[in-house]
């Protein structure tokens, strides 16, 4: 049962950071934002290969949980901070979003007075 | 009124091409020396050539940033051109430019930092739907408390500022439905509200979207916002 689990987690893990990685050559992914899914691949990875560490003394201890529950709570933890970290960088592109606008509509205000004075025609 | 003081009428206007024309005028007539500004909010319709049409200045965001947005971009022109007064009027043609000289006087005289156009101070026959107007009474109650004194119509965007809260709502103003929030907003840096009552027609054109499940919805978010303000830091030290 527990081979099944570490065949998949492993694939998941070497998967997950492939994409990463390629994702970084390409310039499609802000490093800062790898970092997280760095992690998350990395600490699947370490699962795959020390799973009954993971499961039968470091979590049990701190947690209580065990076995998949256990591993669905690790996925589960990541995801979320992931995704907290988007509502993060999402509110920040807004309010940059909206500084920009009024600059802009400012701007054009300034700019076609600027020119109805100093252009003629 | 004016005393040499520089004014700017602040109009927001989103797809109010029905209205704001007449609005734009009537804000003229009675105030010929104040310079007025339209924001138009990303509107999909004529609003910023009538608008220009009739002589205002108007600045035209690219896509809709919604109230809050479009007017914290008419406090952040009043502010860089140096503007002492401005008043904040809707486009939809519901707040009676007539009375913009009391809110003004009063700002003055009471030495205020922020008038608001009341229509519940006195009873006018402004006539408000009876769910409006059980959000707009939780709402004031609320708001009253945590001021700790009276603010009978904090929904009202028929507002005076001067030149302190100018510099203020330029660098930070609440999004959503902001009024009422920017009440609690002020209260926190220390700044006076007074209020004044002012009449109202409804509006003139267009359909106010009001109903009990927007309103419920309203009163939540508004509400939720206000009580998030109370944990935010204070305000920064000045002086």
């Amino acid at each position: 049962m527990l081979i099944k689990i570490q065949i998949i987690t492993g694939a998941i893990s070497i998967l997950l950071l492939y994409f990463t990685f390629e994702m970084i050559r390409k310039e499609k992914i802000r490093e800062e934002y790898s970092i997280l899914w760095f992690f998350t691949g990395l600490a699947t990875l370490l699962f795959c290969f020390f799973p009954d560490f993971f499961l039968s003394k470091f979590l049990v201890r701190i947690t209580g949980l065990y076995y998949l529950s256990a591993v669905v709570v690790i996925v589960f933890c990541f995801l979320l901070l992931i995704v907290l970290h988007f509502s993060v960088v999402i509110s920040q592109l807004t309010d940059k979003n909206k500084e920009i606008a009024q600059r802009f509509a400012i701007l054009e205000l300034e700019f076609k007075e600027w020119k109805e004075k100093n252009v003629p025609g | 009124m004016a005393n040499g003081r520089k004014c700017l009428v602040i109009i927001p206007a989103f797809n109010e091409e029905g209205s704001i024309e007449q609005v734009v005028e009537n804000v003229r007539n009675h105030l010929p020396q104040s310079d007025i500004v339209v924001i138009n909010d990303g509107s999909k319709d004529r609003t910023s050539e009538k608008a220009l049409s009739c002589g205002a200045k108007v600045l035209d965001l690219p896509f809709n940033l919604g109230i809050g947005g479009a007017m914290q971009t008419g406090y952040k022109y009043a502010h860089m051109k140096g503007y002492d007064v401005a008043i904040q009027v809707d486009g939809d043609g519901q707040h009676d430019p007539k009375e913009i000289e009391k809110l003004v006087n009063a700002l003055e005289e009471q030495n205020l930092d922020m008038v608001i156009g009341s229509r519940f101070v006195e009873r006018s026959e402004y006539r408000v739907s009876k769910a409006r107007r059980i959000g707009i009474v939780i709402l004031s109650r609320v708001i009253s408390m945590i001021v700790g004194y009276e603010v009978t119509d904090p929904t009202s965007g028929f507002r005076a500022v001067n030149r302190k809260v100018i510099e203020l709502f330029s660098s930070n103003y609440p999004q959503d439905y902001p009024e009422p929030e920017a009440i609690v907003f002020l209260h926190r840096y220390g700044l006076s509200i007074g209020e004044v009552p002012v009449g109202m027609s409804a509006r003139s054109t267009g359909e106010s979207s009001i109903t009990w499940s927007r309103s419920i919805y309203y009163m939540v978010k508004v509400l939720l916002a206000i009580f998030v303000d109370c944990f935010k830091k204070g305000p920064l030290p000045k002086k």
